[in-house]
């Protein structure tokens, strides 16, 4: 099955996610300064970092679940509406996973995929559940339909949450720390969906700790501490010559251990 | 003890040895003997007294004085399920003008809350009784009962919604906000079914307290349960026999609806 609308990973391909001069405060922390980036159509992004380093934020103020002190962001060429109904109709583009799975607990497996697109969308009920037993059997779940998300794995749940950000048809999806909360031994099937999502020409922002995969299917590797970008580079280079010190320091206590 | 069934008793203490079930005996066979000695006292005292002769007790065998009971008791649990149905949308108003971005809503329906939990309920019933009327607002006897015991009931309803509000996660919201579900549609269809759940158990044990507060239906001449038990007293001036049956009947209504909260919760879970 293919995610998107068409495969280009070009140069020249449209911007999905621009933001720029974008600043953030919580209290007295400068969380996020002077942040510019863009990601374009099919691109995958990866954002690494030490705690702390605001790459969360940044990841939450791509769909507003974090409000921005000063800068633009741009969805699709779309300026981020504050609040209503054309903000919702954004966010909907742009879909989100989250380190805590965030399915919704007092609904099915199966509900839980189709309750967005028949809420927003407006889609009849049996071609919501049609698609997204498409998509739960495409991340290796739809046995697990009928189930309330409880019963089901940490990995499991992510790739429900993952299938349930897909029956959207976002332009682009974010990923916040999507294997953070899992038990080592599910890491590999979530990744492998992701991985497979990155083939089929998903544009992709993700936050993560897994430098392999990072490598593995990252496009640009964005480097964040003290809420600045330091480094933007191709995987390859980013981790064989990383320019700062505190990328080299953060690469070294990764691999030290 | 079952171990599916875990309470907060096994949590607390654990197992007794052998000593501690010696005392456990002892102590139940003295607390069951002046249990036993209270019943007979209490017992004796009203035959010296004569409540228990049969023409105190002889009215329940009659058909009559049941179906005058049950009539009494269906006025009951109109005005109870009138008032609770009320209380819950008032709370649920309540609830939401409280968690309201707006702050003049906001302070509005916190006073409002507070009001409704500081008055008493017999407050509530005397200003739909002698107050209402001067403005010419005529009312049935059962909204002179259901209102009142409503108004009395929602603050607390508010805050118990509100505490269920509460108990679900943020990611809940944010999950549904990130698929495009407006703020309404995200707290009506993802966060209150959630809230819900966690607070049955406690909206039955406030319907429990909706349904006694519906005594002060005498007040307004309501025909409820206590205001017939009071009609059979007067007539047959069996004032024990009466009160007993009342008592009895409104403690197996209350423990139905325990039992049913307790099923509820359980089967939410």
């Amino acid at each position: 099955m293919n995610f998107s609308e068409n495969n280009t990973t070009s140069a020249n391909a449209a911007p999905i996610i621009e933001l720029s001069h974008v600043d953030k405060h919580f209290g007295s922390l400068h969380v996020l300064k002077d942040i510019s980036l863009t990601v374009k159509k099919g691109e995958v992004v990866v954002i690494i970092g030490p705690s702390g380093s605001g790459k969360s934020t940044l990841c939450r103020t791509i769909n507003r679940l974090e409000t921005i002190d000063s800068g633009e962001i741009r969805i699709d060429g779309t300026a981020l509406p504050e609040e209503g109904k054309k903000l919702a109709l954004l966010r909907s583009q742009v879909g989100m996973v989250f380190q805590s799975f965030n399915l919704f607990s007092h609904k099915t497996i199966l509900d839980n995929v189709t309750i967005a697109p028949i809420d927003v969308l407006g889609k009849s009920k049996k071609e919501a559940r049609a698609e997204a037993m498409d998509l739960l059997k495409r991340v290796g779940v739809d046995s697990q339909a009928s189930k309330v998300p409880a019963q089901l794995s940490g990995g499991q749940q992510q790739r429900v949450a993952i299938a349930r950000a897909l029956a959207m048809h976002p332009k682009a999806i974010l990923f916040d720390e999507p294997t953070s909360a899992l038990d080592p031994e599910m890491i590999g099937e979530v990744l492998d969906v992701m991985t497979s999502l990155a083939k089929d020409g998903m544009t992709m922002v993700i936050v993560t700790h897994e430098m392999n995969f990072a490598r593995r299917v990252a496009d640009r590797i964005i480097f964040m501490d003290g809420g600045s970008i330091l480094e933007e580079n191709t995987p390859d280079e980013f981790f064989s010559h990383p320019q700062t010190k505190r990328a080299q320091d953060f690469l070294n206590s990764i691999q030290a251990h | 003890m079952k171990q599916t069934q875990s309470s907060i008793r096994d949590v607390l203490y654990e197992a007794p040895g052998p000593k501690a079930r010696k005392r456990i005996a002892v102590i139940t066979v003295l607390s069951l003997l002046a249990l036993a000695a209270l019943a007979v006292a209490v017992i004796r005292r009203f035959a010296q007294t004569g409540q228990l002769d049969a023409r105190y007790w002889s009215i329940f065998t009659r058909y009559t004085t049941w179906r005058f009971l049950g009539y009494g008791l269906t006025g009951t649990m109109t005005a109870a399920l009138t008032a609770g149905v009320i209380t819950f949308f008032a709370g649920l108003l309540l609830m939401m003008g409280r968690i309201s971005s707006c702050k003049v809503l906001r302070v509005l329906c916190t006073v409002l809350i507070e009001f409704s939990r500081g008055v008493p309920t017999l407050l509530f019933i005397y200003f739909f009784l002698l107050v209402v009327p001067q403005f010419g607002i005529r009312l049935p006897a059962l909204w002179k009962v259901a209102l009142p015991v409503a108004i009395s009931a929602c603050g607390v309803v508010a805050e118990v919604l509100r505490s269920g509000v509460n108990a679900v996660p943020k990611g809940q919201t944010e999950a549904a906000l990130s698929l495009g579900m407006q703020r309404r549609s995200a707290f009506f269809k993802i966060i209150f079914p959630q809230a819900l759940r966690y607070v049955i158990p406690a909206l039955i044990s406030e319907l429990v307290i909706v349904l006694k507060d519906t005594t002060f239906a005498y007040i307004v001449n309501y025909s409820d349960l206590m205001q017939n038990a009071r009609v059979l007293i007067s007539n047959y001036d069996a004032l024990l026999s009466v009160y007993l049956v009342t008592a009895v009947i409104y403690i197996l209504i209350n423990y139905a609806l325990n039992k049913i909260s307790v099923a509820v919760a359980r089967r939410t879970q």
